[in-house]
């Protein structure tokens, strides 16, 4: 087929490139600014703002947290009689909430006035510059901000501001079958090490009839964050402040343990979708799952469950547990009238009564020191582990929180050791590579000198 | 319906060569004129929907290819090339490229295929077939989401069904879920048995309307039922395989729902499209890198549809 191109199409196909050029232009992000923003870390002045009439919260709901977040927005208006929060279920996890929040930043438009953020997420929106610190809020409002759990709070600081506030927050814990480790005749407590495991691992599966004396949380369910704990135990880690040290001794060495507990020893499996389940359905002895599962396995377990503090590692037998969960942000993209009404919330919800109703409805932790624990610890004493394991957690490795993709990245080399029988160095070394390129590409240019 | 791929006759009459082959400009007379208002009052609002939902989108995202941009960040920074000269650098290209081969490959021949060898049998005049019929177009009308969900049951390696048989003949279940390799595997069966209704439906409407009086008069010179298949069915079947081969190709290279289902991570399923979905709202949050890819992604699609269309199409019998 010959094309002719005459002075009459011509013209029309300029017109018609010129046309899509400006079309494309259109909408999407500014390219004027000559680089990407981050959030600024100034303090804002909310005297003299009266709070909008109305505020969406979005959630994923947390630790299957529906109702009590009802609850307690409900209790909020009551005291706020001028203030509507309207919940909205944004997200069937951090991903899916996250997917939404970033989708309405680009749309410019239907953003929320609160928004649940996981430990991975914030520094993201920050970078983004999609969220405002809290600092003048907190201030206006005089929250009592020394009464955080400090571990907890301190999670959200950068550059000098506070940019969320803890909410729906855990830590991983042990979880065993008390029956099963009755038939080994083990000891009624968690293991203090994963070595005095592995002494217990091939009695308790012989006398449990169990398929796995422990099972390894799903891969595609944080793997990243679980792994920490045999990491630090080894005396490795994903990352030491900015080096990525997922290849070092240590850390190769936890990961060869981890797998021949699979493949040698066979007394491990690995989750294929929520290790919590595995556990109370009696598929394996134990497993490590966040304490927002609690409630849910003290529920549908049809045996004594027992909690404990997670297992040291031969370099380190205290100070392996990450923190984790979610935080409250508030988007920079609404109304100072909207953030001011999305602050009286944030306050509200994280006072101490209502950390409390909403420990008691999840078994997250609470995240205030004055939070009156009594009537929860009678009904669901186990909490009290985690409360107390709080005074033993460390800081997550940057790698995990702060690069963006990493726990993906982390949970494919984890699927590759654990699910193939892979090299355990070779991946670790693959996996440096790819999380040296996500900092040097996503987030060292965005980071402040 | 395979009808309509077919190239028409040209029934523009031979012009002369020369000057004199120049035809004048049509006079716009008022009929002309009324006749053009009335082509505009029907085509333009579908125009506009489609300029809008379709080209703008698409030229949009061929110009956020060109950014250095973070989703949800109000800024971007023009980067030309950058984000091609990436992909096409990186280890990820022939992971993705390689994936998504596999993918369309073995689900295009496994639906094809299987769905032939289903058509033949519902061909055969016994009876259940128009239920059976029914049965096996179900799957395609399900949702994906639905079905995903039931067939990660299904391959569940602690308490599934495949897992629960296993255990009977006292074997372990494969880890359908958790090792790469095997859960592109169990994505293909899935995909496979989802569409192979469509393929067979398809095929068996071809087989239905061959020639009869071919097939008596090649069974009458003595040639047997397999001969008959490969030297008069099959042969005859071009159009609808050739209907199809476009069809199930473009869909298996924009197969979304099950993967995302099955294999959120994409661990060992990242085809293209689901790479540049996870590259954008996944985790990473490269808008611009994942338009890059959706675009490469759109020129493989129209390459291969060119080369169909061009080539394939060749081998085709009409009638």
């Amino acid at each position: 087929m010959a094309f002719h191109l005459d002075r009459r199409h011509f013209l029309g196909l300029a017109g018609a490139t010129a046309s899509a050029a400006a079309l494309a232009a259109c909408g999407g992000p500014s390219t004027t600014g000559g680089g990407q923003s981050t959030s600024q870390a100034t303090d804002i002045d909310f005297s003299g703002v009266k709070p909008a009439a109305k505020i969406d919260f979005w959630s994923s709901h947390p630790g299957q947290s529906q109702e009590v977040e009802k609850s307690l927005i409900e209790k909020f208006q009551a005291k706020n009689p001028g203030i509507t929060v309207n919940l909205v279920t944004a997200g069937a996890n951090y991903e899916e909430i996250a997917q939404k929040f970033q989708t309405a930043q680009a749309a410019k438009s239907g953003l929320p006035g609160v928004v649940v953020l996981s430990d991975v997420w914030w520094f993201r929106y920050y970078t983004n510059g999609s969220i405002i610190p809290v600092d003048g809020l907190t201030k206006q409002l005089g929250t009592k901000m020394d009464d955080f759990q400090q571990s907890l709070v301190n999670d959200y600081k950068y550059d000098g501001k506070q940019w969320a506030l803890p909410y729906g927050r855990s830590t991983p814990l042990f979880y065993y079958n008390k029956d099963h480790f009755a038939a080994a005749g083990l000891p009624d407590r968690a293991p203090k090490t994963w070595d005095e495991f592995a002494e217990w691992a091939p009695k308790l599966k012989a006398a449990s009839g169990a398929q796995y004396a422990y099972i390894y949380p799903a891969l595609a369910g944080y793997a990243g964050w679980t792994l920490q704990n045999m990491l630090w135990g080894w005396g490795g880690g994903w990352s030491k402040e900015w080096d990525i040290t997922c290849d070092s001794a240590e850390s190769v060495a936890a990961l060869q343990w981890a797998q021949d507990s699979i493949y040698k020893d066979k007394w491990a499996g690995v989750s294929s979708k929520e290790a919590a389940d595995d556990f109370s359905a009696g598929l394996t002895s134990t497993t490590i799952s966040s304490t927002g599962s609690l409630l849910g396995i003290l529920k549908s377990a049809k045996f004594n469950v027992g909690v404990g503090f997670l297992p040291g590692g031969p370099k380190a037998d205290t100070n392996v547990c990450p923190t984790g969960g979610a935080g409250l942000g508030i988007p920079s993209g609404i109304t100072k009238e909207e953030q001011m009404a999305a602050g009286m919330f944030l306050d509200f919800v994280t006072q101490p009564e209502s950390t409390a109703e909403f420990s008691a409805a999840t078994g997250y932790m609470p995240t205030r020191k004055s939070a009156d624990m009594t009537a929860v610890l009678a009904k669901t004493p186990q909490i009290k582990t985690a409360m107390d394991q709080l005074a033993v957690t460390k800081v997550q490795d940057n790698a995990r929180v702060f690069l963006p993709g990493a726990d993906q990245e982390m949970a494919k080399a984890a699927a590759k050791i654990l699910t193939q029988q892979g090299d355990v160095k070779s991946t670790m070394t693959d996996l440096k590579n790819t999380l040296q390129g996500i900092y040097d590409r996503d987030v060292k240019p965005k980071l402040k000198a | 319906m395979t009808r309509q791929l077919a190239p028409q006759p040209s029934t523009k009459p031979n012009r002369p060569p020369g000057p004199a082959a120049k035809i004048p400009h049509r006079r716009w007379t008022a009929r002309n004129r009324r006749d053009f208002f009335v082509f505009l009052a029907m085509a333009l609002p579908n125009l506009v929907l489609i300029a809008v939902f379709t080209y703008r989108p698409l030229i949009s995202n061929m110009y956020y290819s060109t950014l250095d941009w973070t989703l949800g960040s109000p800024s971007a920074t023009v980067v030309g090339l950058a984000n091609y000269v990436t992909f096409f650098g990186s280890n990820d290209a022939p992971k993705v490229l390689g994936t998504t081969a596999v993918f369309t490959v073995v689900t295009v021949g496994g639906s094809m295929l299987l769905g032939l060898l289903v058509a033949l049998a519902l061909n055969a005049k016994v009876r259940g077939t128009t239920f059976a019929r029914s049965a096996v177009f179900a799957p395609y009308v399900l949702s994906g989401v639905g079905v995903g969900l039931v067939w990660l049951f299904i391959f569940d390696p602690g308490y599934g069904v495949l897992a629960w048989l296993l255990r009977g003949l006292g074997q372990q279940s494969p880890q359908w879920i958790n090792d790469p390799q095997l859960s592109l595997v169990m994505v293909i069966i899935v995909y496979v048995w989802k569409n192979l209704g469509y393929c067979a439906v398809v095929y068996l409407a071809g087989l239905q309307s061959l020639p009869q009086d071919v097939m008596e008069a090649a069974a009458l010179d003595g040639a047997n039922g397999f001969r008959r298949f490969l030297s008069i069915s099959l042969p005859l079947l071009s159009p609808t395989t050739f209907f199809l081969l476009i069809t199930t190709m473009l869909s298996s290279l924009q197969a979304f729902d099950l993967i995302r289902i099955m294999t959120p991570l994409g661990t060992g399923t990242s085809t293209l499209i689901y790479e540049a979905y996870l590259q954008a709202f996944g985790a990473y949050n490269r808008a611009g890198y994942s338009a890059a890819i959706s675009v490469v992604l759109f020129a493989i699609l129209l390459v291969i549809t060119v080369l169909q269309l061009r080539f394939v199409e060749r081998k085709v019998h009409y009638s």
